[in-house]
């Protein structure tokens, strides 16, 4: 999955408009992302003008990503 | 089939807006959303807009729309040669888009268009396998369905009702540019739009500084999306938009000391139009079917110009009662015939543009003048090519294209 930094998005709304799936959405003020849609290809990270975009690889929730950024992950078939 | 409105608009921009405002005009009833708090913001754009289209549909922009006038175009090569161009194609007007934006927005309601803001289509509602209307979302918090026999998308980059409809409107990173822009101020302009080409300073693309009142300007950089931070595929490590218009800024005489007063950013279509814009029910308008201008990106024209197209068909329709894709055809086809031939002249130029090393750039801001720039942004290529041709005759295998 992909997280976004909010601080630094300038809400321009490239990461939706090249989401082949529909997985990222500029709903209120911020840059939305839909996990369950997203399909890890990385578009999003490379259009983004501000940078502020980062792919997780092989990560399919923010629960998964916090437990992997502690060093406690479970590692994962096919690693 | 009982329905609320004769049209949805999604979308409160340029397109959906001056749409509306002829439709609405006409005697529809027409509803526009628009998912945003307030029409207008937040500005993603150079806000730079050329005269012929307002003109031509009798508008008259009021001055807060207005921040600067352009009377001409500068435009630098990699080696600092400098063309100053002043013709018809270079005046117009940079805008205050917030401003200018709510008011066509205001137009539209003036004409009898009714205007819902924050709210987001989220869906679309399909009876007996036809479109029929959107579900609708109003601030996150109230849900409801809203009915016409016609749904327009004037949604712009991200396009997702007109995608749920079945169009093919994602965006590839080689057909975008991705761009960054400040206001800054001071900085004492003549009113020209300036362009800084070259493959270090911008790749694919360039620096613009658009003048703005107040001794202001509009400083951004476009540059190819598939050259972004890519690391292989032929990318430019370290491609970012912020840092090489930082970069300028920096050795750039006057703004190196100047103030920041807005960070925006956008990521602008520079690639083909959708193959088709219309469906049974569904219509396709402005930045959203891809019409933009693949040389500069500039939509907002377009948009306008699209929309009298789009909104006579509509009409047509609405009197016959047929909104069919047959029925919305001619819309398509007119596009198609006028705009959309002038604008694969223009895709070919950026496609051949992007070709060029800084030496061969240099070489044709050398060999060229204002004149042939004319003809070029005309469409009529032959004159200059053969120009630059005569005296760089390897520059032919690229620009052949042009001509052939």
């Amino acid at each position: 999955m992909i997280t976004i930094k909010h601080e630094g998005c300038i809400f321009c709304v490239g990461c939706s408009s090249v989401c082949p799936v529909s997985a990222i959405e500029a709903v209120g003020t911020r840059m939305e992302h839909y996990p369950e849609k997203c399909i890890d290809c990385g578009l999003c990270v490379k259009v983004c003008p501000a940078n502020v975009i980062t792919l997780h690889k092989g990560v399919k929730s923010a629960a998964q990503l916090e437990t992997r950024g502690t060093g406690h992950a479970p590692k994962e078939a096919g690693e | 089939m009982n329905y609320d409105h004769d049209v949805i608009v999604i979308g409160g921009g340029p397109a959906g807006s001056t749409f509306s405002r002829y439709c609405a005009g006409a005697g529809m009833d027409v509803l526009i959303v628009d998912k945003r708090k307030e029409i207008g913001v937040p500005v993603r754009c150079g806000e730079g807009l050329g005269a012929r289209e307002v003109v031509s549909q009798g508008l008259e922009l009021p001055k807060k729309c207005i921040s600067a006038e352009i009377v001409g175009a500068k435009v630098v090569a990699p080696n600092g040669k400098e063309i100053v161009w002043k013709d018809k194609q270079t005046t117009g007007w940079v805008l205050e888009r917030k401003f200018f934006d709510k008011w066509l927005c205001e137009l539209a309601v003036d004409k009898g268009a009714k205007v819902h803001t924050y709210t987001r289509a989220t869906e679309l509602i399909r009876e007996d396998g036809k479109i029929a209307g959107v579900k609708l979302s109003h601030g996150g918090r109230d849900s409801y369905e809203v009915r016409a026999p016609l749904v327009v998308s004037a949604e712009g980059m991200e396009s997702f009702m007109a995608r749920a409809a079945g169009f093919k409107t994602v965006h590839s990173l080689y057909d975008v540019d991705t761009c960054y822009q400040y206001e800054m101020k001071p900085y004492d302009h003549q009113n020209l739009i300036e362009l800084y080409f070259g493959n270090a300073l911008a790749p694919r693309g360039y620096v613009w500084i658009f003048p703005k009142s107040d001794r202001k300007a509009n400083v951004g950089i476009g540059i190819g999306g598939n050259l972004m931070n890519a690391k292989k595929n032929g990318g430019i490590p370290g491609a970012d938009p912020k840092v090489l218009l930082d970069k300028f800024i920096s050795t750039h005489p006057q703004l190196k000391d100047s103030s920041t007063l807005i960070d925006f950013g956008g990521v602008i279509s520079v690639g083909a139009p959708l193959d088709e814009f219309v469906k049974d029910n569904f219509m396709v308008i402005g930045t959203a079917a891809k019409q933009v201008d693949p040389i500069h990106g500039g939509g907002i024209a377009l948009a306008m110009e699209t929309s009298v197209m789009a909104a006579d068909t509509v009409i047509e329709a609405f009197r016959k009662k047929d909104f069919s894709r047959a029925g919305l055809m001619p819309y398509e086809k007119k596009w198609k015939d006028t705009l959309g031939k002038k604008m694969a002249k223009r895709l070919l130029l950026r496609k051949v543009m992007e070709k060029f090393s800084d030496d061969d750039l240099d070489y044709i801001f050398n060999a060229i003048t204002e004149r042939d720039l004319n003809s070029v942004m005309d469409g009529n290529f032959a004159g200059p090519v053969a120009k630059v041709v005569a005296g760089r005759p390897q520059l032919l295998k690229v620009l052949g294209a042009l001509v052939s």
